[in-house]
């Protein structure tokens, strides 16, 4: 028997041969492998979208009204830039810049690589439209907050692009409007989707996005003319109830131009916990008492308004954006301490109904209503604006901003107003119809108002004062360059007034 | 004849044994092997009657072990040292006598009685200690090596077998947390030499194995391989130090029975000093925000409010660190069953740990075994078997106990706990807070946490080792190992729903942000394949004797993980996954890597005089792109005994005199797999009008020409004992240097935001020496000795090609050690505004009472540029001391071990005052920046969220993390065993124990023994215990 157990030594039978240490990799793609089929060129763009998460545009945008007197964040990032206390270090300001590059980086590749598949040629060409669509989005807030950056439209390239230094805000802007002059013009894109591509950059959206590039450079004809090119797509119209744009049964409403699309459990945001429970932009009484009354006046003017019932006979979307002590929300009755930073609540962007108590508490990062970065009362809005600055006052503005008061249940805009007033009107109009959306501190930026709007006490619906603003108008018009940015490349340059 | 070789084979355990035993081993025999009486029977009945001595002080050995040279007929010595053996044959013939601690005799027996005299081991002289791939006399060793003995563990609570590294030359071990099931210590040997995984490699009876899933009870002993020469035959892995850990055999012709047993009680170590009266909270945090400018948080109504209620529910003083923290128990057994015949030795152990973690509702147990089998099956061919296996269960909360689920788990929510804040209300149901304040919007009650749901770890973990080994023509032997080493782990968590009830109202609420209720099954596993061959060739040529090795080894490592989780519970008592109804999510991947080696030794010597040894290996690793593949990692040594030279040899002062030098070169191959890879990623998906589709994109730049770590090291070293044994020393001084270190580096976000890639970037030098002294001597009962060893490494970038590397507020840089804390430079605290004003621009706000930074740069403003290195958590001293009295039958032993020159770096809540809404410790009432009190060590008080600018990365916050600590004192006390004897025992021992129950340190925010990159304080705090307990031994 003895001699069997020799066999032992034959049992290890050695692989050793020349490919023993070949091993791929069974759970990704290699840039050799990729770039082969319509699915594959199909994910780049999806992953593109996906970048939007990481933007300043996720739904954590909405936070950038606490940096303005619509709202107040009583800690954290946003507190600190609202009392000037920010600088080149201040990781949101890395977030944001990284954010953009992701999105940049990966519409990039795609545009660089998409035409050696073999694929549909209308479908390429959608394909490369939609990535165009997203580079300028992505290229938007290194335009409009940082001032100018490394204009990169090559494929992704360590050695080549690591120490590019900073293009100028013409050069960025430049880029963003041919892409969306690219992706608009033209049927590369449709008007609409179905099924499960709905949610892909429409031509709308691309005309749209536009509108607002020219209206954010404040170049009035232009912008007028892609606002006036999008309504007369006639892709888009009002959603009836106000409120109700931002329910999760009406997400991809006919209001909605683009959104960024959240799902749980695998996309999502924490909007619900956060506005309600955290107080991550708690309404202030500056917004509070800048909603009309019922008869279209301003309350300090109206003869409906008491101030001892001040929530009465106001404009319907007070009690849509904001809660108020009294009222009823979540299916209860809100108690003066319920939301203790300002003694308001943010309703926008919370799902939960008045009447209905919800089914479970809210818990960080279950929240799944989609955000909007367009929609089709902002078009209506920038048209107003881009026009009455253009040309000065015509019927179609009034027809507009009418457009919007009637789905509000408002009175129309007095009509034969001058430049100047119904400059006025449109502003408060925005601010109103937009709150809590996350526009009104780029549109106070690009007034410079900011200056005067942002400095000063900061006062909770009690009148006490709960925190001082201030922001310097010759530094804080635009953001810092991060400074790990410039840690990592040195030749970028740093904006005025920052540190590195 | 024939039947006796029969006989061989099977297992006959020898000699004298306690009677039960004996009847058991007796009936065994009948049955399984009559021919062996059989055999006895027609010969002489011939009885040899002896005793046994101590041949300096002729006391009697008891125990000695007597056996007649090729037989299994043997004796064990009784109380006087007198055996008797029926032996069977004629005089004279040759006995073979043993004794623990005593060397070995064979002795050639003409007469009866015959009395035998042993002489005492001259330990150090003859150990032999575990090398790669085989077994040296340490006195012929070039290289430098560490070894632990099984005795200096023994009855220690050692409840992870990392611990036991403690206090060995060159090895800083780090112990973090004294979590249940996961409490191992890091080993870093002879500094840090990468920017990557610094562990050693570790190997367990010869295959790469976690030294945490060895049950400390079953060690023999731990080798620690420090330099090239050493370890250079693991190649591509060894570069941070190699550790072989022997499991327990059994001995020829020694059968016994050991039982060890501990109990005792653990508490926690430190927490920090946090301010737990809820008025005296309040009112700080009011001054706090009163200097940010901001209102006050909580009204003087509320404050005269808790300063005159009286229900403890609702106007609580809560330490959070009292309700989350316990005396807990802690026991373990241990028991062995271990022998041999002529030809087979084994060796069966079980164990047993029952931990209860200091954190209420945590626990671990440990259940383990360790069977060896060896065989000689013919004179040539020898085979054995080893198994090693362990089952973890541990359970915890399913929020986690530690740092796992970051502020969300319930370390973290201790330390963002509010003394306002209870567990229970009045009816004993979960409290809810009645205070709103924002920052604690909501409350997540950690007692209420700990006790419902659970997050329960079944870990199995076994080696099984399976060797051959044939003896080949011309001293050639020939061995072959297979084995493999598996791994399966499950952890299963049940979210459940919980309410609170206020107790001021009664308003009963859901716990607010915990994840819903829910259940999740992760489950793990790996199985790494070894095979490796070896020949070795000894031969003597008079007085030169060579020593080969060649061997060839494939490994292979495979691991998978899979998780699915589930939603839609009706109750918190549904446990399976099938029992949920909404939101199943599922994810899973699986990983493999493969080691093809090469490896040779050479081994000479004259006259164990002059030693010469080189080693080498040729390895070849698939973490690499083709061509970067191979590496090949030299190392030559010599030695010189100066002890065996005429000139010393006659004057009898050194027992043992040595000098040595190596050098060699080792490999790091630890990076994550496919790092050469462009890969493209999968998993950026989106989603469109509700329905995920798949996105991939670039996630990461590749470097496809990245190849091996490597680390060339230089060592001198002196070693000796003098003295008879009495004194011995060992002095090294070592130079380890790292070229191509691998790091991945960050790269500007500009470039689509990429991870940047691994590359190698670098050198870093670790330069420095070890010494160790011991003592010891013995008169009559009374017995001492003391060791105390010291090991500085200087650790330093030497060169990046002019390069900095940063992450968060470390970097490194060359000319500084690797992560040095990289930040502002403090020059104290402003004292008034003129001060401010005169000064270089700080921060718009800044105040009398903030920190003054120092304008590196000199360019009048603050930032970035004026960062200097202003810490260093490696530490540049690692040192310890041990020492034991023994009198009579009383041994008491001690282990320090001790830090010095190194820093911390701490941000996390609690180390900043109201960080994140959390607490404030009580220095920041008392030693903080006013107008009345301008000496105060802090700066103003400031919420830390609130006013940055004083918690800036900067000198003024570097903590010296240096300390000393008792690590274990032990009293034992073995009862004679002239008494233990008459029972069947040869053993018995009671014994105390004491761990880490003194440390001296300036750092008294919490254990100094802590991660010191770490910036919070939430990991599982470490445990001191105290423990009694026995160990017995019946032969």
């Amino acid at each position: 028997m003895k001699k069997y157990l020799y066999l032992l030594f034959l049992l290890p039978v050695l692989p050793a041969c020349q490919n023993f240490l070949d091993v791929t990799p069974t759970d990704r793609f290699t840039q050799d492998t990729y770039w082969r089929t319509k699915d594959q060129a199909e994910a780049a763009l999806n992953a593109t979208y996906a970048a939007l998460f990481y933007n300043v545009y996720a739904a954590g945008s909405v936070y950038t009204d606490a940096l303005t007197p619509n709202s107040y964040q009583y800690n954290n990032e946003y507190n600190l830039i609202s009392r000037g206390l920010h600088n080149a270090a201040t990781g949101f300001f890395n977030d944001a810049w990284n954010g953009s590059y992701r999105g940049i980086g990966r519409a990039n590749n795609l545009l660089a690589n998409i035409d050696q598949v073999p694929m549909d040629v209308a479908l390429k060409e959608r394909f490369k439209a939609e990535a165009k669509f997203l580079r300028a989005l992505f290229y938007l807030p290194l335009w409009n907050y940082f001032g100018g950056a490394p204009l990169i439209t090559s494929a992704t390239d360590f050695e080549n692009q690591a120490s590019l230094p900073r293009n100028k805000p013409e050069e960025l802007l430049a880029q963003i409007l041919k892409d969306l002059d690219e992706a608009g013009s033209g049927t590369a894109l449709p008007l609409s989707y179905s099924g499960t591509d709905k949610g892909r950059a429409t031509r709308g959206a691309a005309l749209a996005l536009k509108a607002r590039v020219l209206l954010y450079a404040s170049r009035w004809a232009e912008a007028a003319d892609a606002a006036k090119q999008m309504m007369d797509l006639k892709s888009h119209n009002l959603f009836p109830d106000y409120r109700g744009i931002f329910f999760l049964e009406n997400e991809g409403n006919t209001e909605v131009i683009f959104d960024l699309q959240y799902r749980f459990p695998e996309f999502t945001h924490s909007l619900d916990i956060s506005l309600d429970q955290q107080l991550g932009s708690a309404p202030l009484p500056d917004l509070l008492n800048d909603y009309y009354a019922t008869d279209g006046r301003p309350i300090s003017s109206s003869a409906v308004y008491n101030a001892q019932r001040p929530y009465e006979n106001r404009d319907s979307r007070l009690q849509a954006t904001i809660i108020v002590p009294g009222s009823q929300f979540k299916g209860a009755t809100v108690t003066p301490v319920q939301y203790p930073s300002t003694g308001l609540g943010m309703k926008k962007y919370t799902i939960f109904k008045d009447n209905e108590r919800p089914v479970a508490a809210p818990t960080s990062g279950t929240s799944e209503l989609n955000y909007i970065l367009l929609r089709y009362a902002d078009v209506l809005l920038m048209y107003a604006e881009a026009k009455n600055e253009a040309t000065g006052p015509e019927q179609s503005i009034y027809d507009a901003l009418n457009l919007i008061r009637t789905r509000a249940k408002m009175p129309a805009v007095s009509a034969g107003q001058s430049r100047d007033q119904l400059r006025e009107e449109i502003r408060h109009e925005r601010r109103i119809e937009l709150a809590g959306e996350g526009l009104y501190y780029n549109d106070l930026r690009r007034w410079r108002k900011a200056d005067q709007l942002l400095n000063g006490d900061v006062r909770n619906l009690a009148g006490n004062r709960i925190d001082s603003r201030q922001f310097n108008a010759a530094r804080d018009y635009l953001w810092p360059v991060p400074s790990i940015a410039i840690q990592n490349n040195p030749a970028l340059s740093q904006n005025p007034g920052y540190n590195k | 004849m024939h039947i006796q070789e029969e006989n061989r084979r099977v297992f006959i355990p020898a000699v004298r044994m306690p009677e039960k035993i004996r009847v058991t081993c007796f009936l065994l025999l009948l049955l399984i092997a009559p021919n062996l009486y059989a055999q006895n029977q027609p010969m002489i009945n011939a009885n040899l009657r002896g005793q046994v001595i101590d041949s300096k002080t002729k006391e009697p050995l008891i125990g000695a072990t007597v056996r007649i040279k090729g037989t299994t007929n043997g004796a064990t010595t009784d109380v006087e040292g007198k055996f008797a053996l029926v032996t069977g044959q004629k005089l004279p013939f040759i006995l073979q006598v043993n004794y623990v601690g005593y060397e070995a005799a064979e002795v050639e027996v003409a007469t009866s009685p015959a009395t035998i005299s042993l002489r005492e081991l001259n330990q150090d002289l003859n150990d032999v200690v575990v090398v790669g791939y085989g077994t040296q006399k340490k006195v012929n060793l070039t290289g430098s090596v560490s070894t632990i003995e099984q005795k200096t563990l023994a009855n220690r609570p050692i409840t992870n077998s990392t611990q036991a590294l403690q206090n060995v030359p060159g090895v800083f071990t780090n112990q973090t947390k004294g979590r249940p099931g996961a409490d191992g210590a890091s080993i870093r040997i002879r500094g840090s030499g990468t920017l990557n995984n610094n562990n050693p490699l570790v190997l367990v009876d010869g295959i790469e194995y976690p030294l945490g899933d060895v049950n400390p009870g079953d060690i023999e002993s731990i080798t620690v391989l420090k330099d090239a020469a050493s370890a250079a035959i693991y190649g591509n892995r060894a570069a941070n130090g190699v550790i072989l850990v022997k499991t327990k055999g059994g001995r020829k012709g020694v059968f016994s029975l050991d039982y060890s047993f501990y109990a005792g009680s653990q508490q926690a170590t430190q927490f920090p000093d946090v301010v737990t009266n809820t008025v005296e909270y309040m009112e700080g945090k009011n001054r706090a925000l009163a200097n940010e400018g901001k209102p006050a948080e909580s009204s003087q109504a509320l404050i005269n409010e808790f300063r005159t209620g009286t229900d403890p529910f609702i106007y609580p003083n809560t330490n959070w660190f009292d309700l989350m923290f316990r005396n807990a128990a802690i026991q373990e057994h241990n028991l062995r069953l271990s022998g041999g015949s002529e030809k087979t030795t084994f060796s069966v152990s079980l164990g047993y740990l029952d931990q209860e973690g200091i954190m209420i509702e945590t626990l671990g147990k440990r259940y383990s075994l360790n069977a060896n089998v060896n065989a000689d099956i013919t004179k040539k061919l020898r085979v054995g078997a080893a198994i090693t296996g362990n089952f973890w269960h541990s359970k915890e909360s399913a929020y986690s106990a530690d740092d796992g689920n970051g502020e969300g788990g319930l370390m973290g929510l201790t330390y963002r706990g509010l003394p306002f804040q209870t567990a229970y209300a009045q009816d004993g149901s979960y409290a809810d807070q009645w205070i709103r304040v924002p920052g604690h919007n909501f409350f997540r009650n950690t007692v209420a946490l700990s006790k419902e749901g659970f997050n329960k770890r079944d870990q199995f973990r076994t080696l099984a080792n399976l060797f051959g080994e044939y003896q080949l023509p011309f001293n050639i032997r020939y061995k072959t190992t297979l084995a493999a080493n598996l791994m399966y782990g499950i952890n299963k968590y049940n979210y459940p729903a919980i309410n609170l009830t206020n107790p001021k109202t009664g308003v009963i609420t859901p716990i607010g942000n915990t994840p819903a209720r829910g259940v999740r099954q992760a489950s793990e596993n790996a199985i790494n394949l070894t095979n490796f061959h070896t020949l070795t060739w000894e031969q003597r040529f008079g007085q030169h004797n060579f020593n080969a090795l060649a061997g060839f080894s494939i490994e292979s490592f495979r691991d998978a993980d899979f998780s699915a989780y589930n939603q839609g519970y009706l109750g918190n008592d549904l446990e399976e996954l099938n029992a949920g109804s909404t939101s199943p999510q599922v994810t899973g991947r699986s990983g493999l890597s493969k080691l093809q080696s090469y490896f040779g030794r050479i081994n000479y010597n004259y006259r164990e005089r002059y030693l010469f040894e080189a080693n080498f290996r040729y390895d070849g690793s698939s973490r690499f792109a083709e061509g970067n593949r191979w590496g090949f990692f030299p190392s030559f040594s010599a030695g010189w005994r100066l002890s065996e030279e005429s000139f010393l040899k006659g004057t009898g002062i050194f027992d043992n005199l040595k000098l040595r030098a190596s050098y060699g070169q080792l490999g790091n191959q630890n990076l994550p797999l496919f790092s050469y890879v462009d890969a493209i990623s999968l998993g950026q998906n989106y989603n469109f009008n509700g329905s995920v589709v798949s996105g991939a994109a670039i996630t990461q730049v590749a470097d496809p020409n990245i190849t091996w770590e490597t680390t060339a090291m230089t060592d001198v070293g002196i070693e000796g004992s003098f003295l008879r044994g009495r004194m011995n020393f060992e002095f090294d001084w070592f130079s380890k240097q790292t070229t191509n270190i691998l790091r991945q580096i960050s790269i500007p976000g500009q470039v689509g935001n990429l991870a940047g890639p691994v590359r190698n970037i670098g050198a870093v030098s670790n330069r420095g020496f070890e010494l160790t002294l011991g003592w010891k001597d013995a008169f009559k009962h009374f017995r001492y000795n003391i060791d105390a060893n010291i090991t500085k490494v200087t650790n330093q970038v030497t060169n990046l090609n002019g390069q900095r590397y940063f992450s968060g507020n470390t970097i490194i840089q060359e000319g500084s050690p690797i992560d040095s804390f990289f930040g502002l430079e403090a020059e104290g605290i402003f004292q008034s505004a003129a001060e401010v004003a005169a000064s270089p621009f700080q921060n718009t706000g800044t105040q009398p009472g903030d920190l003054r930074y120092r304008d590196v740069d000199g360019n009048n403003i603050i930032d970035n540029n004026d960062r200097v290195v202003i810490g260093n958590s490696i530490p540049k001293y690692v040192y310890g001391f041990s020492g034991g009295i023994g009198w009579k039958n009383f041994d008491f032993s001690f282990i320090f071990q001790g830090l010095q020159d190194v820093d911390t770096y701490l941000t996390g809540n609690l180390a900043q005052p109201f960080k994140n809404g959390a607490g404030v410790t009580r220095d920041w009432l008392t030693d903080s920046w006013t107008p009345q009190n301008p000496f105060a060590r802090l700066p103003r008080l400031t919420t830390s969220n609130g006013y940055p600018q004083n918690f800036q990365t900067s000198g003024f916050w570097v903590r010296d993390a240096s300390y000393l600590r008792l690590k274990n004192v032990q009293l034992a006390y073995t009862l004679p065993q002239k008494w233990t004897l008459k029972a069947g025992v040869s053993l018995l021992k009671v014994f105390m124990n004491a761990q880490n129950y003194l440390t001296i340190t300036n750092f008294k925010f919490s254990d100094p023994e802590r991660n010191l990159t770490r910036a919070d304080l939430i990991e599982y705090p470490n445990a001191k215990t105290i423990t009694a307990g026995l160990n017995l031994s019946l032969k």
